[in-house]
């Protein structure tokens, strides 16, 4: 009976989702819902290791990388986008590797800190390979529309593109979850002494863990860009946008968890964008002092993110969902 | 009677301190053997030498005649070296599910998983309380879901460090038969305990370390008897032992 | 022959005040066993309330030293109160996400406040130099270097022989200690946390002279003392020194001869090199470390 319900509200969801164009003409409604979405996929990759309680301040690295391997295919040699899709998620994936280095050797904080070193090391690669990346000055997307080229005339296509790779990465991330991936990197972030002396390769699986990540941030990248035609090293490797953002609504919506990035997707995106247009206007930086004491609010009050608030209501959920798998 | 595990000359410093010092001793296949000592003895230390949490500074550790002084930990587990920790802390999972977590190394699928974590629920008794979280339970439950998490990855020799520890005796006489019930399950048992009483009753042979060393070993009556052991326990200077 | 000497002694300058920075770090980081991602941002207050005491009362920077520092050491305590005290037992990363929050506040309030502009301090003396053997040193930055290893000496002394300093030692090399000691442990923190602040405020005021602040000044700080305290090891005094001497070399000379826009690059690389290698620190003992996740 549950689950039934759930069917009939996820389908009334799902479709009014796919209609929101259809009735929403105005560009800047559909600016908001489209990355909101981006947001939502972004947070929900970075929360990927997270599950295993590894904790990055440097996606902007996975990122920019991607975000350039396509850019720079396309900008400099004329190849189609829907290749550089899989050239930014493997260039994206190469710094995962990288990073994977300090991350297997390094618990909590340490790895924090090498994440943001090593976006920050990009960053300025980036300014300094002139040749590849026109250095601080950036790169052009020329308006071509087409598909072959993801360049639209309206907003629309990026709508649904947005929202699809939303739920990829949810239904992605709800897979590892419940895998024994998912399994393995929940005991490594409960005890990790534990989960190795039970046989678990927690080092394997952090690394895992940090590939899909990693490989799923490139990958948005790549869309990313093209929904906004530029990209210039500031933006592409922004700690702000790309480190700081996803980290922010991970942890205020729940780290750790799938549906936590959700949340705190939908919350902060707007409210970032408000803060930013409306206010920012008079003051730029208002935003990230609120973030700051929503962030100093969720540790002192709420440590699980508002998803744990949620609790009652997703457990039911899940004791619904798991009755219907056992039928 | 054939030796499980064969340790050799095993030591562990830590800045200059042996916390474990040149220790030498085998197990039995199908033995229970207790392992007893004052605080600060090294007896925590020497479990995490043999799980592989720790490496040691010299030494050798054998299982069933393999190597696994260079293994790392999950590989000893694979091995068949199993163990449970003082102070227990159960992932943040219900009960099923932390017994699942070392199972999804051998079976891959969820299903599977579960039916086999449902088994060693029932063999420790928690079966009733598979849809809990551990944080609801009993300190006595919870150190059975250590014993069950334990024997999730099918292990050969299985160190229990102080399942008994901070148990009342109605909770302990409800624990012990566990012990002996593993091992007549076919699992050769390690473990470490205060309870006198409780280790005396149900182990074969006992090991006594003091200071890092092994001061003794033999049948719990041998053992009692022993002048060393007896210094070791009321701190007095010890004699030539 | 000549540059490499010369860019070996500005490094070395330079790298003082880094050691500077860094020992506010390592006192804080050993003491109350949190990594402060907001430190670099305590160098960037201090910065500006050396900026405004001489843009509004014309004070020189070496005077304000006078008010900044005990102003620092209150915002240190300050911060330690409110921020840390109430999450001293959550998980290692609710403290992290704390300091991440408590740095976004200051940078963004700083932007706020005073905009995104470089601001300097005029002084004659911020660009003079002497000549010693052919080496042009700069008089502000020899300054800064002295006064850095005076204060640095007067610390490693109040750590060794007051009893207070013994105290905060005992802490360090031994965290467990810190349990048994109850509530005047809370005092500590705050005393390591205030000192911490000021050091790292001695750092930003000695910079003044011949360095500008803007509101983002403080995040390779940050990051330069995390790879000084993981060279020079926890608790370590002399180590933290040499690391800081080390950091200030590589920069100058990387900075010469790769390029300046990849001299932070190459200590980020050194940072990553450092962690990984010697986890614990090339000097230092590391015991207990594993409370912040270093191990």
């Amino acid at each position: 009976m549950r689950t039934n319900k759930i069917i009939v509200a996820a389908a009334i969801l799902a479709l009014g989702l796919l209609a929101v164009p259809l009735y929403f003409t105005s560009t800047f409604i559909l600016h908001m819902f489209t990355l909101v979405f981006f947001y939502i996929a972004l947070t929900a990759a970075w929360n990927i290791p997270a599950f295993g309680g590894k904790f990055s301040l440097g996606h902007a690295a996975f990122f920019g990388l991607g975000a350039y391997a396509a850019s720079i295919l396309y900008v400099k040699y004329g190849i189609s986008p829907l290749i550089g899709i899989f050239a930014g998620t493997v260039c994206a994936m190469l710094g995962g590797v990288i990073l994977s280095f300090p991350l297997i050797r390094l618990k909590g904080p340490f790895f924090t800190l090498a994440s943001i070193a090593f976006a920050e090391v990009l960053r300025m690669v980036a300014i300094d390979w002139r040749s590849m990346t026109n250095g601080s000055v950036g790169l052009n997307i020329p308006f071509k529309p087409g598909w072959l080229n993801l360049t639209f005339t309206s907003g629309m296509p990026f709508y649904y593109i947005a929202l699809g790779l939303a739920v990829l990465v949810i239904l992605l991330a709800w897979w590892i979850r419940s895998s024994a991936l998912g399994y393995h990197l929940r005991a490594a972030a409960a005890d990790e002494d534990a989960a190795k002396a039970l046989g678990i390769n927690t080092a394997k699986s952090h690394f895992f863990a940090l590939m899909w990540s990693s490989g799923l941030t490139g990958m948005i990248a790549v869309f990313y860009v093209f929904y906004n035609y530029v990209l210039e090293p500031g933006t592409a490797f922004s700690m702000d946008l790309f480190s700081l953002q996803p980290a922010m609504n991970g942890i205020i919506g729940g780290m750790g968890t799938v549906w936590g990035p959700v949340i705190g997707a939908i919350i902060m995106t707007p409210l970032g964008e408000f803060l930013r247009f409306y206010l920012g206007t008079i003051q730029q930086g208002l935003n990230f002092v609120v973030y700051g004491l929503m962030l100093i609010a969720v540790v002192n009050f709420v440590p699980g993110g508002i998803v744990s608030l949620m609790a009652p209501w997703f457990k039911k959920k899940k004791s619904g969902e798991s009755s219907a798998r056992d039928n | 009677m054939d030796d499980l595990l064969v340790v050799r000359n095993l030591t562990k410093n830590f800045g200059g301190l042996a916390a474990v010092s040149e220790v030498s001793f085998e197990v039995r296949r199908g033995e229970i053997l207790g392992l007893i000592g004052p605080n600060g003895a090294g007896k925590t230390t020497l479990f995490n030498l043999i799980s592989g949490l720790l490496a040691s500074n010299q030494g050798s550790i054998k299982l069933e005649g393999e190597d696994l002084t260079k293994m790392p930990p999950y590989r000893r587990s694979a091995m068949g070296v199993g163990r449970t920790f003082q102070v227990v802390r159960p992932f943040d999972m219900t009960v099923l599910e932390n017994v699942m977590v070392p199972i999804f190394a051998h079976y891959k699928s969820a299903k599977e998983a579960k039916g086999k974590a449902y088994e060693i629920l029932e063999m420790v008794r928690l079966e009733n309380m598979a849809d809990s979280m551990p944080s609801s339970l009993t300190l006595a439950q919870r150190k059975r879901i250590e014993v069950a998490r334990a024997l999730a990855t099918k292990p050969k020799l299985l160190l229990l460090d102080e399942v008994l520890a901070g148990l009342n005796p109605s909770e302990v006489a409800e624990n012990l038969p566990l012990i002996r019930q593993v091992r007549d399950s076919g699992v050769t048992i390690l473990f470490i305990e205060h309870l006198m009483d409780a280790m005396m009753a149900i182990s074969e042979r006992v090991l006594v370390m003091d200071q890092g060393a092994l001061i003794a070993c033999g049948t719990p009556d041998e053992v009692t008897s022993d002048q060393c052991v007896i210094t070791a326990y009321l701190g007095e200077e010890a004699p030539e032992c | 022959m000549e540059l490499i000497v010369q860019v070996c002694v500005s490094g070395l300058l330079l790298g003082g005040i880094y050691a500077l920075i860094s020992i506010g770090l390592n006192l804080i980081f050993g003491v109350v066993r949190i990594i402060n991602f907001a430190h670099g941002e305590m160098v960037m207050v201090a910065m500006y309330l050396t900026f405004w005491l001489n843009y509004f009362f014309g004070m020189d920077p070496y005077v304000a030293t006078i008010i900044v520092l005990p102003v620092m050491f209150l915002f240190g305590v300050l911060i330690q109160r409110v921020i840390v005290q109430p999450i001293q037992s959550s998980s290692a990363n609710m403290k992290i996400f704390a300091t991440v929050a408590l740095s976004l506040i200051l940078q963004n309030v700083a932007l706020i406040v005073c905009k995104g502009n470089f601001r300097t301090v005029q002084v004659p003396y911020g660009m003079s130099t002497f000549e010693l053997a052919g080496i042009f040193i700069s008089v502000p930055r020899l300054v800064a270097f002295f006064a850095a290893l005076g204060s640095i000496t007067l610390l490693y002394y109040f750590l060794k022989y007051s009893y207070t300093g013994k105290a905060l030692r005992a802490i360090v090399e031994d965290h467990t200690i810190a349990r048994l000691m109850g509530v005047k442990v809370q005092r500590l923190y705050l005393l390591a946390f205030g000192i911490g602040c000021a050091f790292s405020a001695l750092g930003g005021v000695l910079l003044m002279p011949f360095s500008s602040v803007y509101p983002t000044v403080g995040i390779p700080f940050t990051l330069i003392a995390f790879i000084v305290v993981v060279l020079g090891g926890l608790g370590s005094m002399g180590g933290t020194f040499l690391a800081g001497l080390f950091i200030g070399v590589v920069e100058a000379v990387g900075g010469t001869y790769v390029s300046p826009a990849l001299k932070e690059a190459i200590y980020f690389g050194i940072f990553i090199i450092a962690i990984l290698i010697r986890p614990q620190g090339i000097f230092g003992k590391g015991k207990g470390s594993e409370e912040v996740g270093l191990k």
